[in-house]
């Protein structure tokens, strides 16, 4: 079985500092991988490695045997990426439902020309769109706030609505960068559940997150970073079982 | 009788200017300054083509249009590869440069000015004719903006405006989303200098320097950014308040200052006391109200 998202060789430094060492990894359709690590081990730079937000000194990225060198982000989401962020980055000056209509792949509003000239072809995506951000929104438990906007709402359903946001691309891959982070109860809950029957779509899922507990529920396997390396790949259990990553993980 | 028409003239112009460059720097957060330059382009292009071949006027008017919308992508595909601030620089060198040139170009007047410019409807129907279709253009253009930014469109740009990034990583190309808001701006920008050039008859590249630009940046800053009305009402009022000195039979070399003052005090009194403007723009976009749930606020609901 091939991968839905290879990377190869992949090397990154910022000035001195390492954080993508020649690293090699597979994201399997269906399959929620685990990245696990310290902080500053390089986990989200590799995010932002595959998502073209900042350019790899050498190694490259496929996404269904496509190549990403060269594009730029948008055009990596529209051939099937989509990632959510550590620090959220959802539109304030938006609603919780306008924020997720911005998110179909296919959805020519943001061409001037087709708004002008198109105005059918306008008012079919933009329905398309209304409803399948309603269909997210009830998958996610979050109906009843569709129309708040995203400072009002509280900080586990800001970070649901970053996952919805991010489910309206109809991915083939997805990056998820600590989405339990400052979550708790309910919405804990409603996050396992959604990102389960997103891998169960067959889509690939990568899942970074320092919460032991919800990888170890979550994911089919893992993998552990450090200083911009891959340490090692295995059942979360083998990985949080192992002492010398363990004292990676907590310091000396 | 013909001044009332001209202050009437003058203000439809104005408001398409600034409700034209609201809409590239207030909702889509480009920062340039040279909107002035495209109403110029738009004003020497019509009438160039109707002077020296020809061209009816509402063909040459509608050429500056196109002239002064492919001139500003000339300008931004390049800057705005590179990035988001650069637009400012290039765009006011673009603005300096072609006005230097022009003052060295004889074939379009010099620094001398452009004159003998053909003139239109005034012959046949009279001035008030062209008041009302200047008018009836501003109008379309605050009502076209409108609804641009409340559509689907200005969703986009809200959001772009919020985060980039993110929204790129959306699968939106935010650059193309640059070039064309400033292209279409820098358009209607252009027919008004068409409809400009044909009722003054007179061009002089002076006239579209950096003084017009703090002219049309103050309107859109004191009406209020990102608002329909914002950008008229601030087009109105500081095209009104110097014709009201006037009234006062100042002599004139009190009267130049005087307005000198009078406009930066406005912009420091409104950087101050309100920098929203006059009228504030809502910090939630809403678009068009969908029918059945409009006026739904989403606090209660999740309380
Ligand atoms: N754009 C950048 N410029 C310079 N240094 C950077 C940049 N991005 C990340 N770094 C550095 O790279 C290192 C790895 O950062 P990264 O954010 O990838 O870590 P992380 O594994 O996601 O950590 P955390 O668990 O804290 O989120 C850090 O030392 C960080 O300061
Ligand atoms: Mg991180």
């Amino acid at each position: 079985m091939s991968a839905t998202l290879e990377i190869r060789g992949l090397c990154k430094s910022f000035g001195g500092i390492v954080v993508a060492d020649s690293i090699d990894l597979d994201l399997v359709a269906g399959r929620v991988l685990g990245l696990i690590g310290p902080n500053g081990a390089g986990k989200t730079s590799l995010f932002n490695l595959v998502c073209g937000v900042v350019k790899p000194d050498a190694g490259l990225v496929m996404l269904d045997g496509q190549s990403f060198e060269g594009l730029p982000t948008y055009q990596r989401a529209r051939m099937g990426l989509a990632r959510t962020w550590q620090n959220l980055r959802l539109f304030p000056s938006l609603t919780v439902i306008d924020n997720l209509m911005l998110g179909p792949r296919a959805y020519s509003a943001d061409r001037l020309v087709d708004v002008l000239f198109r105005p059918a072809q306008i008012r079919a995506h933009e329905a398309e769109a209304r409803d399948r951000a309603l269909d997210i929104l009830e998958r996610t438990g979050l109906s009843p706030i569709a129309r708040s906007r995203v400072q009002d709402i509280s900080f586990g359903q800001q970070k649901l609505v970053g996952v919805a946001r991010a489910l309206m691309n109809d991915a083939r891959c997805l990056l998820l960068d600590e989405p339990m982070a400052g979550v708790e109860g309910q919405t804990y809950a409603l996050i396992q559940k959604a990102v389960r029957d997103i891998a169960a779509s067959g889509v690939a899922i990568c899942v970074v997150e320092h919460n032991v507990a919800f990888i170890r529920d979550l994911c089919d396997e893992g993998v552990f970073m450090f200083a911009g390396k891959v340490l090692a790949r295995g059942s979360v259990e083998q990985l949080i079982a192992d002492p010398h990553l363990t004292e990676l993980y907590f310091g000396t | 009788m013909d001044y009332v028409y001209t202050i009437l003239i003058l203000i439809g112009l104005f408001v398409i200017l600034a409700s034209s460059f609201d809409l590239v720097i207030g909702h889509c957060g480009l920062i340039s300054i040279a909107h002035p330059i495209f109403y110029a382009i738009g004003a020497y292009v019509s009438a160039m083509l109707s002077k020296q071949s020809g061209m009816p006027v509402p063909l040459s008017i509608l050429c500056g249009g196109v002239g002064a919308l492919l001139a500003s992508a000339l300008v931004a595909v390049p800057a705005l590869r590179v990035s988001g601030d650069y637009l400012l620089i290039a765009s006011i060198g673009f603005q300096l440069g072609l006005i230097e040139l022009a003052k060295h170009f004889h074939e379009i007047g010099g620094a001398g000015g452009l004159t003998n410019i053909p003139s239109f409807l005034i012959k046949d129907f009279g001035r008030e004719t062209y008041v009302v279709l200047v008018l009836a253009l501003a109008v379309v253009t605050v009502l076209f903006i409108r609804w641009l930014t409340q559509g689907p469109y200005g969703r986009m740009m809200t959001a772009m405006r919020d985060d980039e990034l993110a929204f790129s990583m959306l699968g939106r190309n935010a650059i193309w989303i640059k070039v064309a808001v400033f292209a279409i701006g820098s358009g209607i920008a252009g027919i008004a200098g068409g409809l400009y050039a044909h009722y003054f008859r007179f061009l002089e590249p002076d006239q579209f320097g950096l003084l017009q630009s703090s002219a049309v940046l103050t309107m859109v800053v004191v009406g209020g950014m990102r608002t329909t009305m914002g950008p008229v009402i601030g087009a109105i009022v500081l095209q009104l308040m110097p014709q009201i000195i006037t009234f006062f039979n100042l002599p004139p070399s009190i009267l130049g200052p005087l307005q000198g003052l009078l406009f930066t005090g406005l912009v420091l009194f409104f950087m101050f006391v309100r920098p929203q403007g006059l009228l504030a723009a809502a910090d939630l976009w809403v678009g068009h109200k969908p029918q059945g749930d409009a006026g739904h606020s989403g606090k209660e609901a999740c309380s």
